[in-house]
């Protein structure tokens, strides 16, 4: 009788076992949350990041309106910074528009009228929109028309490079970024300005950039 | 003769264990000459329940980083087309390297951020180094006072 019982308790215990492993862990996940882009994350790696590319572009534009050709002249000189002439030579997959489109819109909203801002990038809809108005398919809008769109004095070019190193023994790796910002003369060639950001970076994590 | 060579080793020895690198920092000193201020009234007349450090200073927000850092000196000054730069020494004070990060907050003459604060910047400290930590202003004429915040680099 007594090994009846220790034997329907046994049973008994594994069923309890078994259907303890059958049921749906019902935890509330990971939530996403918003972190600040100026600090590290908890996906970190040795490429450039959100946190690099804000304090780069913070720097140069700082550094920009600091520059008295740049940011004191007596007639605010028409600058050009978009990724046409910025080229990315390292090993950091990224896009590189997010670096010259940060600079050039945190470099807008700070210059107040220290320096004027041409849209390279945006010719084709601008000769677009000036011949529909003089086919006179559109009237001429409110503003009084230019002879022609606005040159540029002055144009960012740069480059990114990199230097990769990995311990195989402990599959470390490390990555010395470098990046070049310099604004070129448009008429002689002079590069009136120039920044330079770098640093190294050493992680074991496996980071994937997308 | 030979008593006598083990008694000038012995002091020569003695004489060496003193000897540590410079800089150092009396912590203690440190410690007892921050004052920290009250924070701007929320209403006139009342007293802010907060205190914090000067304008125009750093503010170490670490308790790990206010033993190992010292603040050696900070300076101001005005560039070339009217911004403001600020420049503080850091010496790290201890035998190890350390890592801090720093964004400067600028002011105009009523207290008032009179632009958003600095992007972090990097400092590494070798051991019993000092490291210029150096910021610049957006604005010009705006800019009437600073306060410089340092953290551990995480």
């Amino acid at each position: 009788m007594r090994r009846l019982f220790r034997l329907s308790v046994l049973a008994a215990a594994g069923l309890a076992l078994a259907a303890c492993q059958q049921r749906v862990d019902n935890a509330v996940g990971s939530p996403t949350t918003y972190i600040d882009p100026a600090t590290r994350g908890p996906v970190k790696g040795v490429g450039i990041e959100s946190q690099d590319i804000i304090g780069m572009t913070d720097q140069m534009m700082r550094d920009m309106l600091a520059q008295p050709r740049l940011a004191s002249a007596a007639a605010a000189p028409n600058v050009i910074i978009d990724s046409e002439y910025f080229h990315n030579e390292s090993s950091s997959r990224l896009n590189k528009n997010s670096i010259t489109d940060r600079l050039r819109v945190s470099l807008n909203r700070a210059a107040q009228g220290r320096m004027s801002f041409v849209g390279r990038n945006y010719a084709d809809m601008v000769a677009k929109e000036r011949e529909l108005k003089r086919q006179g398919v559109v009237d001429h809008a409110t503003q009084p028309g230019a002879r022609a769109p606005k040159g540029g004095d002055y144009r960012l070019g740069g480059r990114i490079t990199s230097l990769d190193a990995r311990d195989p023994k402990t599959g470390m790796a490390q990555r010395y970024n470098q990046i070049i910002f310099e604004m070129v003369d448009l008429e002689t060639s002079e590069i009136v300005w120039s920044g330079i950001s770098e640093f190294a970076k050493a992680a074991q994590d496996d980071i994937i950039y997308r | 003769m030979k008593t006598k060579l083990a008694v000038l080793g012995l002091l020569l020895l003695g004489g060496c264990a003193g000897l540590d690198p410079a800089p150092q920092c009396d912590m203690g000193l440190i410690a007892s000459q921050r004052e920290l201020v009250p924070g701007p009234a929320m209403v006139p007349g009342w007293s802010s329940p907060l205190k914090e450090m000067p304008m125009n200073s750093v503010s170490i927000t670490e308790t790990t980083l206010l033993h190992k850092l010292h603040v050696r000196a900070i300076d101001a000054r005005r560039t070339g087309t009217g911004t403001v730069e600020v420049l503080a020494q850091v010496v790290n004070c201890t035998d190890f390297p350390q890592n801090a990060e720093a964004r400067t907050q600028f002011f105009d003459d009523t207290q008032v951020p009179s632009e958003p604060a600095s992007a972090w910047a990097h400092l590494h400290l070798p051991p019993h180094t000092t490291v210029t930590y150096q910021e610049l202003s957006i604005g010009a004429k705006s800019v009437e006072g600073y306060m410089i915040e340092m953290r551990e680099t995480k």
